[in-house]
């Protein structure tokens, strides 16, 4: 009997749990997520696209999102390696520096 | 001897239907007919099949409401995505002609990057446009279609959603892999738009 309760309290919320999960979550492809190839935007025959046709519009939507988070991350990634050259820089100030209290 | 007639004629009748059911259950119980994707349905029974299909999904998707936004860029981007993670595989995308879905279901899934009169589906409307084929995308996606390898997504996915996803339908057949390729991609901090 006791085993048959303890079997239920398992199943329950492994059946919940699975039902939960059922939905489609755009987040479950996150990680297999490929960036959009904007580059090949260059070589489209520019005298051919309509800025007003909402495909061409979805597109720049795109494009401009990825390059605006390139170039956050570029600035993010050339802030940290100033803030690292200027640790370093420091370290070897410090290291050039006589030490005051040398005796 | 006109009441005698009737009733010989209405025995008559009555006899036929009678073998008629009994020769019917007899043959869905023999086993006799080919249920194997690869063994394809003669032409009166797909006819009949394809039939009731295109009625029932017309007669359920007649009083569908199509919204008025829905060729607009924001449907395209998060339709687009949906569309490449879940469709792909049975309906392709540009630049792809064939998958093993598309090779082995019966009856085999239509290419959508064509437009409805070219992968051999004039019922969907001949541009892929009209309000008619817009409903019944609509209804389809949301619905499924029994014994087809269609999925019912409803149960999983908001109206709204579904329609971003029948707004793409609508220019697919247009775009080069290119722009299919810029327009699905779902960036590493690309949600859904939701």
């Amino acid at each position: 009997m006791k085993r048959q309760s303890l079997s239920y309290f398992v199943a329950l919320p492994a059946l919940l749990l699975a039902l939960s999960a059922q939905a489609h979550d755009p987040k479950e492809h996150m990680k297999e997520a490929q960036a959009p190839d904007c580059a090949a935007m260059k070589d489209m025959d520019h005298s051919k696209m309509d800025m007003k046709d909402p495909v061409m519009q979805a597109m720049m939507k795109k494009c401009m999102k990825a390059m605006h988070k390139d170039e956050a991350e570029s600035h993010e990634a050339h802030g940290d390696k100033g803030q690292t050259d200027h640790g370093n820089h420091d370290e070897k100030a410090d290291e050039k520096k006589p030490a005051k209290h040398q005796h | 001897m006109t009441s005698f007639k009737f009733l010989s004629c209405f025995k008559c009748l009555a006899v036929a239907a009678g073998v008629a059911a009994v020769t019917g259950v007899g043959f869905l119980y023999s086993g006799l007919y080919p249920m194997g994707a690869d063994d394809h349905h003669n032409d009166l029974t797909y006819w009949a099949l394809e039939t009731l299909r295109e009625r029932s999904i017309a007669r359920a998707s007649n009083d569908i409401e199509v919204p008025t936004d829905l060729n607009s860029s924001e449907r395209l981007l998060t339709g687009g995505a949906d569309y490449n993670d879940m469709c792909t595989g049975c309906h392709l995308k540009p630049g792809k002609t064939e998958s093993d879905f598309t090779l082995g279901l019966y009856p085999a899934p239509p290419n959508l990057t064509l437009t409805g009169d070219r992968h051999g589906h004039e019922h969907a409307g001949d541009t892929d446009n009209d309000d008619e084929a817009i409903k019944r995308q609509f209804w389809i996606i949301k619905h499924g279609i029994k014994a087809s390898g269609m999925p019912a997504w409803g149960p999983g996915h908001d109206d709204q959603r579904i329609w971003n996803m029948v707004a793409f339908l609508q220019r697919l057949p247009e775009l080069s892999p290119q722009q299919y390729q810029i327009l699905t991609a779902r960036g590493a901090d690309d949600a859904g738009h939701h």
